[in-house]
């Protein structure tokens, strides 16, 4: 009975899994690129060359690349230093540094784009400071500079991420090996640790323009229609029910994004591991004395902290700050009261907010429910072996390729609009629509966290277990689970955070006021000035978005990979 | 010689194209200590794995203390492993580690604590018992795995290169601790290791295997004085292999312009080829001829120091000799230099 379980345990959840990512994911998105190619239940060209021979088109697509190379350029040129700064200096808070760059990951994205118009608005403190040094006032607001230095806030810290660990996994023996045989440490660098560098970066700068091509919220809010990107105009087309042209528009840019995705994977495979027993270069002390400020390298990083103060800790300063402030300057809570009244009164077609955060928290556990067992399927089969973990890989990696935008219309044409089926029509509400969705965009986390925790663990463990007198399940529940535990409250962290600041979809999902979501909610309240005059709703919304990611991020960051060695 | 311990039958293990294990067929009595030892890849893990139920084989069968136990999966087996990386559970203390086992037994919990304590003086770390496996060193760390592995009382010990991970002092140390906790136990231990010095010191017999087959299964003292193939006495031990052709008179083997005569109990025919091996210890250095010792049947063979090694209570010497490296150990006071005659005599001399 018992070796039956075991055996069969893990073919069941395989199927549920992938059952499951066909229905909510595969199925809605191939509709989609099948209704590209289909003009009047035929196969046919004419949708495609409509957009593809379309001049209008053309410039869209032109603009979105080069608001793309823009951006990717910005995140580098601002990550790099911080790479630099992580792997070469010791100094108190740079552990804490070093984790908080995955907080973009789980902060959503309209909240940020709201901290923006905060921080870098007419009358935001970005203004303020050049009063004090008698420059400005600069006006940001929708212009694609703050465009892309929001796509830098979120983008930088993965060029920081992904470079650090590389110059860290930089054997230092190998280095001191080149200057034993006369390389000077500028000639040294240049030949051994630069080559193992630049793999990780070009992976960051090719990712940073995959998310920076497909960016949504941030665009929306902070540039309109005005600076509108292929993903924005597709939300657009959606809106006006133009849905065959969306779809087209999709499915150009879902096959651009594939193939984004394919350089992105060659350059990540180029990426050197560090083998057992390497030990990573020493760090320098960032600061020893006053004299050491003299030298320009640390004159530099100095610099380099005030531009991360402004860039990345202004925004969501201005976030809270605002959202306790009047326009006269004066504290306030109103903003906050606002949000917990009960607008019995309030014109049909406001999103309320109590509702909205409601909404959000269940979606959120909905979501988890979901996305957990398919995380942790995907991971065991991942650490089982090689085979496994490339279809994993290719499982986890294809819901990068397709826009929340993309996935949110395929689920409205097939799911949503009704699906025939065995003479029956199927149709799922968007709420459930909406989990499922969040499911999707979160299980990949749930299973980057659980893999690496999975492949620590020594199989000898579990023969150990076994020849006392376990079963293959109890040696599951005894030893493989409690070794995983964190890594598993990591992964729901980061599935809830997904769920709750997931925008794309959801905002396409929730078309009804009914099923509106905080990040929703933040949308209508920064673009519907007529509640306040100024952001205060929005940025009390954000704010409390922001208490609920940054949460998140500290059982993330707080038990995340305790076992992980 | 008659109780069952563990036996092997006709054990076949092939992964993809590669044969790990190839008819292997071994019999372990009763409470002895048996090794398994060769090279990496000869097969000797995947031999203690198929005894433990870890691995399944293609063919043959396992039985241990008589019952058979081939197919049943490895909790109803009652073996204790011991790995190589000790593969402690890190979420557990020490003492949780060593009482794990016992929860599969009926046994009163009372019971459990009293022999977790037992079994953690036995090797020596009772004073760790609320320790975590990561604050023990290595040493700790495996006799607390020994520890655990006994506390179910299994009907055969598995040691899979315990003492590999380990410094070289610490290794002799833990070994004749092992050593003399399996005699006070009279537990049945298969031994795996890749050290042959380590398989001769430690055990009652010795299965020497390479590519798969069991090449000899002896006493280490057999294995050591009368090797059974060539590769056994290439690999256990210091030796002098060379390969040879029965002289005419089928007495002597010609080795480069050298006869070397064969031990009187070999049965060769002239002109096949043979090879012979030669200790080093049984080698002397000594000056031409000179001893008075010496019967007919010695060899005298010109060679030249090339290198020497001093071990303290020896010296071992390498040769040259007509082309050929030859390792001679003397316990002469001085280092010998220059021209050396070395003298062998027949009974020291192995035909393989």
């Amino acid at each position: 009975m018992d070796a039956r379980v075991d055996r069969l345990a893990l073919p069941v959840g395989v199927i549920a899994t992938l059952a499951t990512l066909l229905v909510v994911f595969y199925y809605p998105v191939g509709s989609v690129l099948v209704g590209a190619v289909r003009a009047g239940g035929q196969l046919s060209l004419v949708p495609l060359r409509a957009v593809l021979g379309d001049p209008f088109y053309a410039d869209l697509f032109g603009f979105t690349a080069y608001q793309a190379l823009l951006s990717t350029v910005a995140s580098v040129l601002v990550g790099l230093p911080g790479a630099y700064l992580l792997a070469r200096f010791e100094f108190p808070g740079r552990r804490f540094l070093r984790s908080v760059t995955i907080l973009p990951f789980v902060l959503p994205s309209i909240m940020v784009a709201v901290g923006f118009l905060a921080m870098f608005g007419r009358t935001g403190l970005f203004n303020d400071l050049l009063a004090v040094v008698g420059l400005g006032p600069v006006e940001l607001t929708f212009t694609l500079e703050i465009i892309v230095l929001a796509h830098a806030f979120y983008n930088a810290p993965l060029v920081t991420r992904l470079v650090t660990a590389a110059w860290e996994s930089v054997d230092a023996r190998r280095v001191e090996t080149a200057r034993t045989l006369g390389a000077s440490p500028l000639v040294a660098f240049r030949d051994v640790v630069a080559p193992q560098l630049l793999p990780a970066l070009l992976t960051a700068a090719v990712l940073t323009f995959l998310f920076t091509f497909m960016s949504f919220p941030i665009v929306l809010a902070l540039g309109g229609l005005e600076f509108a990107t292929v993903e924005v105009w597709l939300f657009a087309r959606v809106r006006d029910l133009a849905l065959t042209e969306a779809a087209t528009l999709g499915a150009i840019e879902t096959a651009l994004s594939l193939g984004l995705i394919y350089v992105y994977l060659r350059f990540e495979a180029m990426q050197l591991r560090a083998g057992g027993g390497s030990r990573s270069i020493g760090r320098e002390p960032l600061l020893a004395g006053w004299r050491s400020l003299l030298d320009p390298r640390r004159l530099a990083l100095l610099c380099y902290g005030g531009v991360v103060l402004v860039l990345f800790v202004g925004p969501l300063a201005s976030l809270v700050v605002e959202s306790v402030t009047t326009p006269e300057g004066q504290f306030t809570t109103d903003y906050y009261a606002f949000l917990l009244a009960q607008q019995a009164s309030a014109a049909t077609g406001t999103v309320q907010p109590v509702p909205a955060i409601t909404n959000s928290l269940l979606f959120a556990a909905g979501a988890l429910v979901l996305a957990l067992p398919m995380g942790v399927v995907v991971s065991v089969v991942a650490a089982r072996e090689t085979r496994g973990s490339r279809v994993a890989e290719a499982l986890l990696t294809a819901p990068l390729a397709v826009s929340g935008i993309v996935l949110g219309l395929g689920m409205l044409r097939t799911l949503v609009f009704g699906t025939e089926l065995f003479g029956h029509r199927l149709t799922v509400t968007g709420p459930v629509a909406i989990v499922a969705a969040h499911a999707v965009a979160g299980y990949p986390f749930v299973t980057r966290t659980v893999t690496p925790a999975l492949r620590a663990i020594d199989d000898r463990l579990v023969d150990a277990a076994r020849s006392l007198g376990a079963s293959r399940t109890t040696a599951l529940l005894d030893v493989e689970l409690p070794l995983i535990a964190a890594a598993l409250v990591a992964g729901a962290a980061f599935a809830v955070a997904i769920s709750i600041g997931e925008f794309d979809t959801t905002v396409l999902l929730a078309e009804g006021v009914d099923s509106a979501t905080m990040p929703v909610a933040l949308e209508r309240y920064t673009g519907n000035r007529s509640l306040g005059p100024n952001l205060g709703p929005a940025t009390a919304m954000g704010t409390v978005l922001l208490a609920v990611t940054t949460v998140s991020f500290v059982v993330i960051d707080r038990v995340g990979g305790r076992w992980e060695r | 010689m008659t109780t069952p311990g563990v036996e092997i039958e006709g054990l076949t293990v092939g992964y993809d194209d590669v044969t790990a294990l190839d008819d292997v067929s071994l019999s372990v009595t009763d409470g002895e200590f048996f090794t398994l030892v060769g090279p990496s890849g000869c097969g000797k893990t995947t031999t203690l794995r198929s005894i433990a139920g870890l691995e399944s084989p293609d063919r043959g069968t396992v039985s241990i203390g008589g019952r058979g136990v081939t197919g049943e999966p490895p909790e109803d087996r009652e073996t204790g492993i011991v790995f190589q990386n000790y593969a402690l559970f890190p979420h557990m203390s020490v003492r949780e580690n060593v009482a794990y086992g016992l929860q599969f037994r009926d046994s009163p919990a009372r019971d459990d604590d009293e022999r977790v304590t037992e079994l953690l003086e036995l090797v020596e770390v009772a004073d760790l018992a609320d320790r975590d496996p990561d604050q023990l060193s290595g040493g700790q760390q495996q006799r607390v795995a020994l520890a655990r592995a006994l506390a179910p009382e299994p009907a055969v010990l598995l040691l899979d290169e315990p003492l590999s991970a380990l410094d070289a002092q610490l290794r002799q140390r833990l070994r004749v601790q092992i050593k003399r906790i399996q005699s006070e136990l009279g537990i049945t231990t298969v031994y795996v290791t890749h050290d042959q010095a380590e398989a001769l010191a430690i055990s009652d017999r010795v299965a020497v295997m390479r590519e798969g087959r069991v090449e000899q299964v002896a006493t280490p003292e057999t294995v050591y004085r009368e090797p059974a193939t060539r590769f056994v006495a290439e690999f256990v031990g210091d030796n002098n292999v060379f390969d040879g052709v029965v002289a005419p008179d089928g007495m002597r083997a010609t080795v480069g312009d050298a006869a070397i005569a064969l031990p009187a109990d070999s049965d060769r025919d002239r002109g096949e080829s043979v090879a012979v091996a030669v200790r080093p210890e049984a080698i002397t250095v000594g000056r031409d001829g000179s001893d008075t010792a010496a019967t007919e049947r010695t060899v005298f063979l010109r060679a030249t120091v090339e290198t020497v090694e001093f071990l303290g209570d020896a010296y071992r010497v390498h040769c040259e000799w007509q082309g050929r490296t030859l390792v001679v150990k003397t316990d002469a006071d001085e280092p010998p230099a220059g021209e050396v005659a070395l003298r062998v005599d027949p009974a020291d001399v192995r035909a393989l």
